[in-house]
């Protein structure tokens, strides 16, 4: 009996831990969904290798850290929105597609939101943002995950 | 089922740790900081150890940082009210400001328009920063109070703990 207790003490601890990440990274009303979140692991590993398809990276906050992403500027500002969406405009809906931003939480992050807003509205299908829980330095570069040069 | 106890205390241990004191690794109070030697806008260097003698925060910030720009209005008041008084571990106050920023017209045009009167530094290289890594800083804003010979002496206060932090080394 108390082993089953324990057990289920077990589970509802370990679902909570695990709940309580999960939301901290999706507040109800951003413009993207979980499955769009992208673990920075798994763009390290198609990043170190050549023979995978590359995804086309956008960097759209302070500075294109990762290696082969284009540097478009905080798109909290419109000029750099708008040259985003002429750099959007180019390619086949389809495109796979990562943005990221790095400066701090997404919760108090000014550029994720308006970027995947607008690939939203683009009617992309296949965009992903690179899940920075908290920022480029600690989930990105301390890992020894690809910089640019 | 002491195994199972034992991984629900584990659990429940490491996920309030990883939650509450993402930033306790690294440099404590008592330890020496990290000389830090880094360019102003006009472009000389300066180096926290040239304040030596005084009581110093360290403050790690940036203009895209919104928690960090708010915090400025508050230092400039610190800044005011203290720079001239004594300390029991400091002859003065000063605050060594080091931006994260990337691009210098940001950070110029923030320090110009605020009239921030305390020293700036910054190599321009966001979370690049060699000093990030130094200093262990897991994000903004993030400060360190240290005494007249470089000790550390408290840790990422913020608000009305940064003043009494700042206040109980007043002399009397």
């Amino acid at each position: 009996m108390k082993t089953k207790i324990l057990i289920f003490l077990f589970f509802t601890v370990a679902t909570s831990v695990f709940a309580t990440n999960e939301f901290s990274s999706q507040e109800q009303n951003d413009p993207w969904t979980q499955q769009q979140l992208l673990a920075p692991a798994d763009l390290a590993k198609v990043l170190n290798n050549p023979k995978s398809p590359q995804p086309i990276i956008f960097s759209i906050g302070m500075q294109a850290i990762i290696k082969g992403s284009i540097d478009i500027g905080p798109v909290m500002k419109k000029e750099n929105l708008n040259i985003l969406k002429q750099k959007l405009d180019k390619l086949p809906k389809n495109s796979n597609i990562v943005v990221y931003c790095g400066c701090c939480p997404f919760s108090r992050c000014p550029n994720v939101r308006p970027a995947m807003a607008l690939l939203q509205n683009m009617q992309f299908t296949n965009y992903k943002l690179l899940n920075l829980p908290q920022n480029v330095k600690v989930d990105w570069i301390d890992k020894g995950y690809p910089m640019s040069e | 089922m002491r195994y199972l106890i034992l991984i629900v205390v584990v659990l429940l241990s490491g996920s309030t740790i990883s939650s509450l004191s993402a930033q306790s690794t690294g440099l404590e109070r008592g330890n020496k900081s990290p000389e830090i030697k880094l360019p102003t806008i006009k472009g000389d260097t300066v180096a926290l150890s040239s304040l030596k003698g005084n009581l110093v925060l360290i403050d790690f910030w940036a203009t895209w940082c919104a928690p960090c720009v708010e915090e400025q209005h508050e230092l400039s008041k610190l800044y005011n009210k203290y720079k001239q008084s004594a300390f029991t571990n400091g002859k003065g106050f000063e605050i060594y400001g080091v931006s994260l920023d990337a691009k210098k017209t940001n950070w110029e045009n923030f320090i110009t328009t605020n009239k921030i009167n305390w020293i700036q530094v910054s190599d321009l290289k966001f979370w690049r920063s060699p000093v990030a890594r130094t200093y262990n800083i897991q994000g903004l804003p993030f400060n360190i109070l240290i005494d007249g010979n470089g000790i550390i002496v408290a840790k990422n206060l913020h608000g009305i703990e940064l003043e009494k932090g700042i206040a109980r080394f007043l002399r009397k």
